[in-house]
């Protein structure tokens, strides 16, 4: 048999540690069967979406309510987005706490980090595509923060933007961005970075001299394991797209009305609630930026975890980041929180 | 692991027959693309059973929401009503322009008797002025009975009653209670008004006021019965400046409409209010009025004539009279070229009262269909002196017991 | 039962849930592409009063590509649109050619020149009750 992509990621054994729901919570892969189901389905939700702004938030109706199984569709693709960003979350955060960012994996955990990035801001610019009266003023202010950065900022929302009134103007940058400027980087990273898990030996346990435990599986049952996952995560999917549809509201028409929705979508809530003490650049762009380099530097500056930590979870040689990490998830769920 | 695969594989199987059960059960949508619009709008997959609304307001041709808005796409309640003009009532005031405006439709201009919209913000029903400034005079808050209020800003370029606008009338400035109480119980049930809370009240401001009596419908033919919804009689106090809902339904247009100690003409109760009063006394004539006796101008003899004089009438010769128009709209008499119609004495047609050859006059109701003849009052016995026409005067002889 | 054919009795039913699964799916999904966003093109069309086309006129339509004639036998009509693939004619002295394969065809819609087969389609013409030309493309 000719190796190929999927043999490279499957080797005929592994240890069986790699393959352990309580080591590796099943995340990763579920992110990629996630970002599977995000590609089908919004391959599926082009036939139909309109990028221009007087027809755009129209055509989204007419998948949700006329186009039969579009609204499931629609569903599907709105709580794959979510579920991305949540089971991304939860695996970086396992990659912290198991301490499998050490070498030789320091590189691809800022290929990870740079995903995670990239996955937020493929869901911001999802949410923008609705264009429905739903979503100006978080485009608005959004695409403002942009504009309080220094020297560049902007340039920057030029580039995001297209420049002028973001409410009016945005779209045909933000599909662009959807479609292409951000998948496609997507794609190439995350193969990358699938790649990078083999070619770093796989993913991280202790090394085979502090091993305790030498059983191995076959690729056989690796594959079945990736399969009850997708199942699994599959029937989640079409639960939640059955019974709570992915939010609409009426079309735009010229400006909405100052009552129309003015909360961030969920995963920005954190930023907006700090936007509330004071300065945007420093709340809204200097914070979350400072918390990704923290993020960024874990592998590079915090003490390093010892060999024989490494894929175990919550050893003692990685405390620090461990905090660092917890500190800023906490302090992330209690802003998302306060903000009503 | 085979074992949780298979029953994994079964539940898969289980939620996508859950959706294509979902989705067989939905409604199916019902389009409608109305000529005017082009546009596809799916009202109709829930609202099928509404009543027409008007034979000048085909659902054919206007669709559902040219006059009412809302997202034409969506089947989902919540979303389909959530741009609504209006609520359930697209007339009121505060967005008549965007649902019943436009030049070919209620705001066109004065020549072509289209500047409805224009007429009724600028009435007395709309601006209430003569109230305000009687209850402002009342209770000191100004020295005459100038109307300097209304219950929102207007303004007319174009004034012929030396009023050119009035300020919004603002209860919670005023320094005395009871002024400020007018304001929040008196003023909510005028046309130009914020309607009170609850389903009785969504349908009496702007144009649905008047003009829609019954479950979805528009008509010019307009009963006695809708316009005491608001001229009612006996539900506010104006002691105590409250206002308390009606329950009684009323039946006996005698008993339940007009005042108990007055004396009224079988005429005046059988007849409807718009019977005699014309469209620019209830719906206003394009200027702002400083009360209600300033424009309501229509008596006995507009109609009966005096012993001097037979009421004013008028041939029918340009077939683009107002008054083709008029019965056109509401079909109770079949006018032709060449009828002699009665006229009021500001020139407005009296359609529904035609000249018969022998001197009479006969009448059909606007809202009832009933037909009346009638006669002069000149060459009769009547007793009346010329100068006292006022109602009251001829109900001394011309009363109804009861 | 034997441990093995309870194996292949389990991947029996398991590949059946799964190939019922994968074809409700396909169905639903053939479903999902087979929706018509857009409204069926007009099949109507009103010409506006009939006395705008006196006895023996001859009017060319630009919507819907039509020839348009008034005789004694009353009012009909012939579509413009060339029966080989859809391309509008050219009204020529002794007929119609088509710009775009060559097709000719004669006054009365007859083919005279291939490549088109069929003959032009002619097209019911009503007068209404308001007396306003209708014409029917379908």
């Amino acid at each position: 048999m000719r190796p190929s992509f999927f043999h490279h990621l499957h080797p005929p054994t592994i240890p069986a540690a790699q393959a352990r729901w309580r080591h590796t919570l099943g995340a990763g892969g579920t992110t990629v069967f996630l970002m599977l189901v995000l590609g089908v389905t919004g391959i599926l939700e082009m036939f139909y979406y309109v990028p221009n702004p007087e027809e755009a938030a129209l055509s989204v109706q007419v998948i949700t309510y006329h186009v039969p199984y579009g609204g499931f569709i629609r569903n599907l693709h709105y709580w794959s987005a979510q579920l991305l960003l949540i089971v991304s979350a939860v695996h970086l955060l396992r990659v912290i706490f198991t301490a499998a960012y050490g070498h030789p994996r320091r590189f691809n955990y800022l290929l990870g980090l740079g995903l995670f990035v990239l996955a937020i801001m493929l869901d911001f610019t999802g949410y923008i595509l609705r264009w429905d009266q739903g979503i100006c003023w978080p485009l608005t202010t959004g695409t403002n923060l942009i504009k309080t950065i220094p020297f560049i900022g902007d340039f920057l929302f030029r580039l995001a933007v297209g420049g002028g009134d973001a409410c009016k103007t945005a779209l045909t940058r933000f599909y662009t961005w959807h479609l292409f400027g951000l998948t496609i980087p997507v794609v190439v990273l995350g193969i990358w970075h699938a790649f990078r898990v083999r070619r770093d030996g796989g993913i991280a346990v202790p090394p085979p001299h502090a091993r305790t435990d030498n059983v191995r599986i076959s690729r056989n049952e690796l594959v079945r394991r990736e399969v009850l996952t997708m199942f699994i995560a599959s029937i989640l999917l079409v639960l939640l797209s059955s019974f709570f549809p992915a939010p609409i509201a009426p079309a735009m028409i010229g400006k909405p009305s100052p009552d129309a929705e003015t909360r961030a979508p969920w995963f920005f809530l954190w930023v907006q609630q700090m936007l509330k003490w004071g300065d945007p650049f420093i709340f809204g762009v200097l914070i979350p930026f400072g918390i990704l380099v923290i993020l960024a530097f874990i592998p590079y500056i915090f003490p390093k975890p010892a060999d024989s930590d490494i894929g175990t979870w919550f050893p003692k040689s990685n405390r620090l980041a461990q905090v660092a990490a917890t500190v800023i998830a906490v302090f992330i769920i209690i802003l998302t929180l306060l903000n009503r | 692991m085979r074992r949780l695969l298979t029953l994994s594989s079964f539940l898969l199987l289980l939620s996508i027959i859950l959706v294509w059960w979902n989705n067989s059960r939905q409604p199916k949508p019902i389009e409608l693309i109305p000529t005017l619009t082009g546009q596809p709008e799916y009202c109709l997959t829930c609202h099928a059973d509404l009543p027409k609304i008007s034979a000048s307001h085909p659902v054919e041709t206007f669709g559902c929401v040219t006059c009412h808005g809302g997202e034409r796409l969506a089947l989902n309640a919540d979303l389909a009503h959530s741009s609504m003009r209006g609520g359930a009532n697209p007339s009121d005031l505060s967005v008549v322009e965007a649902s019943c405006g436009g030049t070919n439709c209620h705001s066109g201009s004065e020549a072509d008797d289209r500047h409805h919209i224009q007429r009724v913000t600028t009435s007395i029903q709309s601006t209430y002025a003569g109230a305000i400034a009687s209850i402002r005079f009342t209770f000191g808050a100004q020295v005459d009975l100038t109307p300097r209020y209304g219950i929102n800003a207007v303004t007319d370029d174009e004034t012929q009653t030396g009023i050119t606008s009035l300020l919004a009338f603002d209860p919670l400035s005023e320094a005395n209670p009871s002024i400020q109480k007018f304001g929040e119980e008196c003023l909510t049930c005028h046309i130009n008004a914020m309607p009170r809370e609850g389903e009785d009240y969504s349908r009496q401001t702007g144009c649905s006021a008047c003009h829609s009596v019954g479950e979805h419908t528009l008509t010019t033919a307009i009963p006695y019965t809708q316009c005491n919804t608001c001229h009612n009689r006996g539900n506010y106090d104006l002691r105590t400046m409250t206002f308390t809902k009606r329950d009684d339904h009323p039946i006996l247009r005698i008993d339940d409409y007009y005042q108990p100690i007055g004396v009224f003409t079988k005429c005046e109760y059988t007849l409807d209010c718009i019977d005699c009063h014309t469209r620019s006394e209830s719906m206003g004539d394009g200027d702002i009025h400083k009360d209600q006796a300033s424009i309501e101008y229509v008596q006995c003899k507009t109609c009966h004539g005096t012993l001097d004089e037979l009421p004013l009438t008028k041939t029918l010769t340009d077939p683009n009279d107002i008054a083709f128009t008029l019965a056109f709209l509401n079909p109770v008499i079949d006018l032709k070229l060449g009828d002699t119609i009665l006229v009021t004495e500001k020139g407005e047609p009296l359609w529904n009262i035609r000249i018969l050859p022998n001197g009479t006059y006969e009448m059909y109701g606007k809202a009832t269909r009933q037909y009346f003849t009638f006669r002069p009052v000149m060459g009769t016995a009547c007793e009346q002196n010329p100068d006292e026409q006022e109602s009251h005067y001829c109900h001394e002889c011309h009363a109804v017991e009861h | 039962m034997t441990d093995l054919s309870r194996r292949d009795f389990l991947k029996l039913l398991r590949s059946g849930f799964l190939y019922i699964s994968g074809a409700l799916a396909l169905g639903g999904l053939l479903r999902f592409l087979d929706y018509e966003p857009n409204p069926a093109p007009q099949t109507e069309f009103d010409l506006g009063p009939a006395s705008n086309f006196p006895l023996g006129s001859r009017t060319l339509l630009s919507d819907p590509p039509a020839v348009l004639l008034h005789t004694q036998s009353g009012f009909s009509a012939l579509s413009l649109v060339c029966t080989h693939l859809g391309c509008t004619l050219e009204d020529q002295e002794n007929g119609f050619t088509c710009p775009c394969h060559g097709s000719r065809f004669d006054a009365k819609g007859n083919v005279t020149h291939r490549p088109a087969e069929k003959p032009l389609q002619s097209l019911r013409v009503e007068v209404t009750d308001e007396g306003n030309l209708r014409l029917f493309t379908a």
